[in-house]
C-alpha cells in the first residue's frame, strides 16, 4: 500500500501551519482552557479555595457595597489580578460562578501556552519539541484546575514567563526594545504577587551582570543602563508602596499590617507551625515536594536533565545560558521565603496530614515545560520514547485526576467549608432588612458563598459604616458573624467586651467557622436599615 | 602470502567461535546447576486440604500468596477441571481471592498457572508436583539468561562479557529469588525477550512476525500491566512495516497490509483471555483483578471449623449464597468491585515509588542489587554508541520503572527486593554487557564491577536460598506491636533466617542435603559456585587480546 504527497504540497502545509502557529497553538489551548473550565464548574469545583472566593469579592468592593471604590483593592493581596476583574464583576452570574476571575486565568493559561512555544523557538527547538513543552504545561491538571478558577497564579506565570521570554531575547539581540518589554512584563508580575519582586531582583542582577559584560569598566553606561531597567520594572512596586502610602498612611502597610501574610506567620510561628523557618535543607525538601506534586516527579526529573543539557550546549552562547537563573528562579524564591519564615507550606506526609499552599509548587511547571521541550529536541535518537512517556504520565494524571491543588483547597488547610453559615445568611436575611456586621479579613468566603449583594455587609473596608457599627452595634448591625473568642477574627478582637454586643444580641447558631448573632426584636425599632454616608472617600 | 592472511583470520574465527561456545557451554551449565539446587519445594503430591497446612503455606515454597493464588488456579484447572475455588483451595489463595457470580475464582492473569501445567504434571509423576511446578518457572529464567547473552552479542557484544552480563541478571539481581518460585515476572521476561530476538533477526518473515504478535499478546495472559510493557516493542514492529521515501519530488510512504495481517497473532492469546474471563467470572471484558475482593476470608482459614457455621463442611461457596442470608454475609466480605486496573497507577505515587526501587532499604535497587547502576551508566554510552534498538530496550525499562513507580503498592507486598523492575533488570544486563565490552580494558572497571557483583550475588543468593518474605518498611511498626518482636525488613531478615534459625527453602538441601550441610554451608557453596565462575570469566575477559573483542557497534 503506498500513499504519496507531493513535496510542494507538503511545503504548503508546512507554512500555513508556521504562518498560523499562534493561532492554531492558542485554539487548542482555548479549547482545553474552556473544556477544563466546564468540567470544574459542573463538579462544583470551581471555587474551592476560600482565597478564590476573597479575589472575586475584593474585585466586587471596588463597583458594589456600601463603599465602592477603588480604595477596595485593599493591602492584603497585590492588586493586578481584582483590577482585572474589574470589567466583569459587576454581573451577578459572573462574580458568583467565579467567571470573572476564572476569565483572567483562562486568558492568562493561553498567553502562557504561547509564550512557552515561542521561547522553544527562540532556541531553535524544532516542532515536536514546542509541541511537547507546550502540552507539558497545558496538560497539566494543576495548571487546568488554578486556570478555572479566580487565583493569581495563572496571571502571575503568563507575566514572569513573558518577562523571561523577552528576557532571553534580549540575551540574543540586546535590543533594548526587548529589555523595555520584559521590564514592563516583570513590572506586571510585581503587581500580581511578590514572586514577581524577586524575579524583579533577579533579572536586576543579570542585567548588571551582563551590563559589567558589555561595558566593561564604564560605571555610568552600567548604571545608566541598570536605572533603564529599574525605572519601568520597578513601577509596580513603587506603585504598591505608594498606594499604601496614600490608602493606609503607611508604605510598609502590606507587610507589617494587620492582615499581612506577615502577621499570619508570626501567628504560626507563636504557635509551632512554621517548621522550615531557619532550615534550609527541610525548607528545600517542602518545596521540591510541593514541585512533584504539581508537576509530577517525572517532568520534573526531565526538566532537571533538560536544565544540565541546556548548561552543556555548545551552541548556545554563554550569556544565553544565564536565562536559566530567571527560569528558577520561583524556586529559588519559595526556598527563600520558606526558610526565612515568610512563607508557610504543608505537605501532607511530612507535615502531618494536610496540605497548604501546595499550589507555590505549580511556579515551576513552565520552566520545566520549557526544559522538557529542549531536552526531546537535543535528545533525538529516543525523542519518540521520550514522548510516550511523558504522554504516559500526562495520561494517567488526567484519568486519576491527580490534581492536588484540588486536595489543597478542599481538604487542607486553605479549605473552608462555610455552607451552613452562609446558607443560613442566606435563607434567613435576603427579605429582611437590616445589615450584617462581618469581618471580610476573616469571612470573605461566608460573604461570598451567602450570594447576597455586597451591600448588606458592613466589613472593615467600609469606612464609617464599620466603625460605627463596631462601636454601636445594636444601631447598625441586624446579624453579627463572628468566631466568639477566636482572637484571629478582626470582629471579635473589636467588640467582644462592647456591652452592646453582649446584651443586645441573641446566639442563632454556632458552625464550623463562624457563629451567628441577632439583635433581640426589641431593639429593631432602632436600627439602621439604609446607607446613610453615601459619599464617602 | 593470501593463503597466509586467509589462515590468520580463519584461525581468528575460530578462536572467536571457541570462546563464544566456552562461554555458553559455562553459562548453560552454571545456571542450570544453580537453578535446579535453588528451586524452592518440599516432597510430595499435596491435595487440596494439604495445601493449607502450614508446612506448605508459611514454613513451605507457598509463603505469598501470589504463589498460592496461581497455584490454586494451576490445581483446580488440572485436579477439579474447573475455572472456579472450591473452599480448601480458596482458602489456600486467600487474601487473593475474588467472588464472582457466586463462586470463588483467582484475582490473577491466568498464564502462569496455564504455562506451570506441564510442570505440575510430569512432576507428580515423580511425587514432587509443586517442584515440577516451580521448575517451570525456573526454566523460563534459564532461557532467559541465554536469550540476555544473544541479544547482547546481537547487539555488539562480546561473547564473554554477554555470557557475564546474562549471569549477572539472573544471580545479582532479585531475578534469582523469582527463578524459584512461581511468580510470573521471569514469563513476563522471557515473552519480552523473545520478541525483541526475533526482531533482530534479519529479513522479517510473515511467520516470525505473527510469532512476534502472538508472543506479546501472550504477555498480557501472564500479566495485564505487560500491555503497557510491550508497547515499545509493538510499536516499533508496527514501524518496520512502514517506510519513507522522496521520490520524483514526492514524499512516498509504503505500507505493508499483508503484514499488518500478522497481528492477528496477537489476537489468538487476547481471544483466550477473554474466553477465560467469561468461562471464570461471567464477563468477558472483566479483567480478573478488577473483581470484588473477598476482604476477610476468615470463613474460610479455618477448614472444618469455619468461623461462620453456615458455610461449614458446605464445600463450595455456590452451594452457600443460595441462602440470603449467607449471600448478605458475604456481601459485607466484598470490596473494590468497582475500581478498573487503570486506576491503580497514580501519578502522586511516583517519588516514593521511584524512591523505593532506586534507595529505599527495604527493596531499593542501592542495597539489593547496587550493580545495576552500572548498566544505568552504560545506558550513556550505548546512547552514544548508537546501539541498535536502543530506544526499545529504554522504552521498555522507562515504562516498567514508570509504570511500577505509580503503581499503589511499588513494594510488591511482601517480597524480597524490587520484583516488578526483573524485566528493567534483564535489559540493564544486556548494557552491562555492552559496558564490559567497551571497558574491557579499564581494570578499574572491572574491579568495581566484580565488587558490585560480588555484593549483589551474596545478597540475591540468600534471598533465593531462604524466603522471599519480607514486609515493606512501612508495615514493620504495625507488625512488631502485633508480634511484639522486632521485625526487620532488609536482606537482614534473610540473613537471620539463614544464620540465625538454619533455614533454606531449597528443595535440594531440605530433601538431600540438610543432613550433611547447614543452610549457611549450603549457601556459602552455591555463592562460591556462582563468584568463582562469573570472577574468572571477568578476569578472562580483561586477559583477552584486542583483536579478539571487536564488535559490530
Amino acid at each position: 500500500m503506498k500513499f504519496t504527497i507531493s513535496l510542494n504540497q507538503l511545503s504548503r502545509i508546512s507554512n500555513f501551519l508556521v504562518k498560523n502557529e499562534v493561532g492554531i497553538t492558542a485554539g487548542i489551548l482555548s479549547l482545553f482552557s474552556i473544556i477544563s473550565f466546564i468540567v470544574f464548574y459542573n463538579n462544583g469545583l470551581g471555587l474551592s479555595y476560600n482565597d478564590a472566593r476573597s479575589h472575586l469579592d475584593i474585585a466586587r468592593r471596588v463597583v458594589e457595597g456600601l463603599k465602592p471604590g477603588i480604595a477596595q483593592l485593599g493591602s492584603v493581596w497585590l492588586p493586578l489580578n481584582h483590577v482585572l476583574m474589574i470589567p466583569t464583576i459587576w454581573n451577578d452570574f459572573m462574580w458568583h460562578s467565579g467567571l470573572s476571575g476564572a476569565v483572567v486565568s483562562m486568558i492568562s493559561y493561553v498567553i502562557t501556552g504561547i509564550i512557552i512555544y515561542y521561547f522553544l523557538k527562540e532556541f531553535n527547538v524544532s516542532i515536536v519539541g514546542r509541541l511537547t513543552g507546550v502540552l507539558v504545561y497545558a496538560l497539566n491538571t494543576n495548571i487546568l484546575y488554578l486556570q478555572s478558577t479566580a487565583m493569581t497564579e495563572l496571571l502571575l506565570l503568563a507575566t514572569m514567563t513573558a518577562g523571561v521570554y523577552e528576557l532571553a531575547k534580549w540575551y540574543k539581540s540586546h535590543d533594548f526594545l526587548r529589555l523595555i518589554r520584559a521590564s514592563f512584563w516583570i513590572m506586571l508580575s510585581t503587581l500580581v504577587r511578590y514572586d514577581g519582586w524577586f524575579l524583579l531582583f533577579v533579572v536586576f542582577c543579570l542585567l548588571f551582570i551582563e551590563f559589567m559584560r558589555m561595558d566593561k569598566k564604564n560605571l555610568s553606561t552600567i548604571a545608566g543602563k541598570s536605572l533603564f531597567f529599574v525605572t519601568l520594572g520597578g513601577f509596580g512596586v513603587f506603585a504598591w508602596l505608594l498606594w499604601n502610602l496614600l490608602i493606609f498612611k503607611d508604605p510598609l502597610y502590606f507587610i507589617f499590617g494587620p492582615y499581612s501574610a506577615y502577621a499570619q506567620q508570626e501567628l504560626l510561628l507563636s504557635a509551632g507551625n512554621l517548621p522550615t523557618k531557619g532550615n534550609f535543607l527541610l525548607s528545600f525538601q517542602y518545596y521540591f515536594d510541593a514541585m512533584v506534586y504539581n508537576a509530577n516527579a517525572f517532568i520534573v526529573i526531565l526538566g532537571f536533565i533538560g536544565a544540565v543539557i541546556f548548561l552543556l550546549d555548545k551552541r548556545i552562547k554563554s550569556n544565553s545560558k544565564m536565562i536559566l537563573v530567571a527560569l528558577f528562579s520561583p524556586l529559588l524564591f519559595n526556598v527563600l521565603a520558606l526558610y526565612f519564615g515568610h512563607s508557610v507550606l504543608y505537605i501532607a506526609g511530612i507535615s502531618g496530614n494536610t496540605w497548604f499552599n501546595v499550589r507555590y509548587g505549580l511556579m515551576m511547571i513552565p520552566s520545566f515545560a520549557i526544559l522538557v521541550g529542549y531536552l526531546v529536541h537535543s535528545l533525538k535518537p529516543i525523542q519518540p520514547i521520550l514522548i510516550g512517556l511523558v504522554m504516559l504520565v500526562t495520561f494517567f494524571m488526567l484519568f486519576n485526576g491527580d490534581v492536588v491543588t484540588l486536595d489543597d483547597a478542599r481538604i487542607g488547610a486553605s479549605q473552608k467549608n462555610v455552607t451552613q453559615v452562609s446558607g443560613w445568611l442566606r435563607e434567613n436575611t435576603s427579605n429582611k432588612p437590616g445589615f450584617i456586621l462581618v469581618s471580610a479579613a476573616s469571612h470573605d468566603a461566608v460573604i461570598f458563598s451567602s450570594g447576597l449583594p455586597m451591600a448588606k455587609f458592613i466589613h472593615e473596608g467600609t469606612g464609617k459604616y464599620w466603625d460605627q457599627a463596631t462601636a454601636h452595634p445594636s444601631r447598625w448591625a441586624r446579624w453579627i458573624v463572628i468566631r466568639s473568642g477566636d482572637n484571629t477574627d478582626y470582629l471579635d478582637k473589636r467588640i467582644n467586651n462592647n456591652p452592646e454586643f453582649i446584651n443586645d444580641y441573641q446566639l442563632i447558631g454556632r458552625y464550623p467557622f463562624a457563629d451567628i448573632y441577632q439583635l433581640k426584636s426589641k431593639y429593631i425599632s432602632g436600627l439602621e436599615t439604609q446607607p446613610i454616608y453615601p459619599n464617602q472617600i | 602470502m593470501r593463503l597466509a592472511k586467509f589462515y590468520s583470520k580463519d584461525s581468528y574465527m575460530n578462536k572467536e567461535k571457541r570462546i563464544s561456545r566456552i562461554s555458553l557451554l559455562i553459562v548453560i551449565i552454571v545456571s542450570f546447576i544453580v537453578l535446579l539446587i535453588s528451586i524452592r519445594g518440599l516432597k510430595g503430591n499435596p491435595n487440596s486440604t494439604e495445601l493449607n497446612n502450614i508446612k506448605w503455606t508459611d514454613n513451605g515454597p507457598f509463603e505469598l500468596s501470589p504463589e498460592r493464588g496461581r497455584f490454586a488456579l494451576l490445581y483446580s484447572i488440572v485436579e477439579d477441571h474447573s475455572l472456579h475455588f472450591s473452599l480448601p483451595l480458596a482458602s489456600f489463595a486467600s487474601p487473593d481471592v475474588a467472588v464472582a457470580n457466586g463462586s470463588f475464582v483467582s484475582l490473577f492473569a491466568p498464564g502462569v498457572s496455564v504455562v506451570s501445567i506441564p510442570g505440575f504434571i510430569i512432576g507428580k509423576l515423580f511425587g514432587i508436583s509443586q517442584v515440577g511446578t516451580f521448575a517451570t518457572i525456573a526454566l523460563f529464567a534459564f532461557m532467559n539468561v541465554l536469550l540476555i547473552r544473544s541479544i547482547s552479542i546481537r547487539l555488539g557484544a562480546n561473547p564473554l562479557a554477554a555470557s557475564i552480563g546474562s549471569l549477572t541478571f539472573l544471580f545479582a539481581t532479585p531475578a534469582y529469588a523469582y527463578a524459584v518460585t512461581m511468580y510470573e515476572h521471569h514469563i513476563s521476561l522471557f515473552l519480552i525477550l523473545m520478541s525483541i530476538y526475533l526482531l533482530l533477526l534479519e529479513n522479517p518473515t510473515f511467520r516470525r512476525m505473527v510469532i512476534v504478535w502472538f508472543l506479546l499478546g501472550l504477555s498480557i495472559l501472564v500479566d495485564y500491566p505487560n500491555i503497557l510493557l510491550i508497547a515499545p516493542i509493538a510499536l516499533y514492529t508496527v514501524w518496520k512495516y512502514a517506510a519513507f521515501s522522496v521520490y520524483k519530488n514526492k514524499l512516498r510512504f509504503n505500507f505493508y497490509p499483508v503484514m499488518l495481517c500478522t497481528v492477528y497473532g496477537f489476537f489468538i492469546p487476547v481471544g483466550i483471555l477473554l474466553l477465560f474471563n467469561f468461562y471464570s467470572h461471567g464477563n468477558a471484558l472483566q479483567l480478573s483483578g478488577s473483581l470484588e475482593t473477598v476482604k476477610n476470608l476468615g470463613i474460610t482459614t479455618q477448614l472444618g471449623t469455619s468461623v461462620d457455621p453456615r458455610l461449614k463442611d458446605i464445600g463450595t461457596i455456590q452451594t452457600a449464597i443460595s441462602s440470603a442470608e449467607t449471600k448478605a454475609y458475604l456481601d459485607k466480605q466484598v470490596s473494590g468491585g468497582d475500581q478498573i486496573s487503570l486506576n491503580y497507577f497514580n501519578t502522586r505515587n511516583l517519588l516514593n515509588g521511584l524512591y523505593i526501587y532506586f534507595f529505599s532499604p527495604d527493596r531499593g535497587m542501592f542495597y539489593f542489587t547496587p550493580v545495576m547502576f552500572l548498566g544505568i551508566l552504560s545506558v550513556i554510552f550505548a546512547y552514544k554508541k548508537k546501539v541498535v534498538f536502543f530506544s526499545v530496550l529504554i522504552g521498555i525499562i522507562s515504562i516498567n520503572i514508570l509504570l511500577y513507580s505509580m503503581w499503589g503498592d511499588p513494594w510488591g507486598g511482601w517480597a524480597f527486593g524490587s520484583r516488578y523492575l526483573i524485566p528493567s533488570y534483564g535489559m540493564l544486563s544486556i548494557f552491562i554487557a555492552l559496558l564490559l565490552t567497551y571497558f574491557r580494558k579499564d581494570v578499574i572497571l572491572l574491579i568495581i564491577f566484580s565488587l558490585l557483583l560480588s555484593y549483589s550475588v551474596a545478597v540475591n543468593t540468600v534471598g533465593a536460598l531462604t524466603s522471599s518474605r519480607n514486609p515493606p518498611q512501612i508495615e514493620v511498626l504495625s507488625l512488631e506491636s502485633i508480634t511484639k518482636q522486632v521485625q526487620k525488613y532488609t536482606v537482614q531478615r534473610n540473613f537471620d533466617l539463614l544464620l540465625n534459625r538454619d533455614i533454606s527453602k531449597s528443595f535440594v538441601f531440605q530433601t538431600y542435603l540438610k543432613n550433611y550441610l547447614s543452610a549457611s554451608q549450603f549457601y556459602v557453596g552455591v555463592v562460591l559456585l556462582i563468584l568463582f565462575t562469573m570472577t574468572g570469566m571477568t578476569v578472562w575477559l580483561g586477559l583477552m587480546t584486542e583483536d579478539r573483542v571487536k564488535t559490530k557497534i
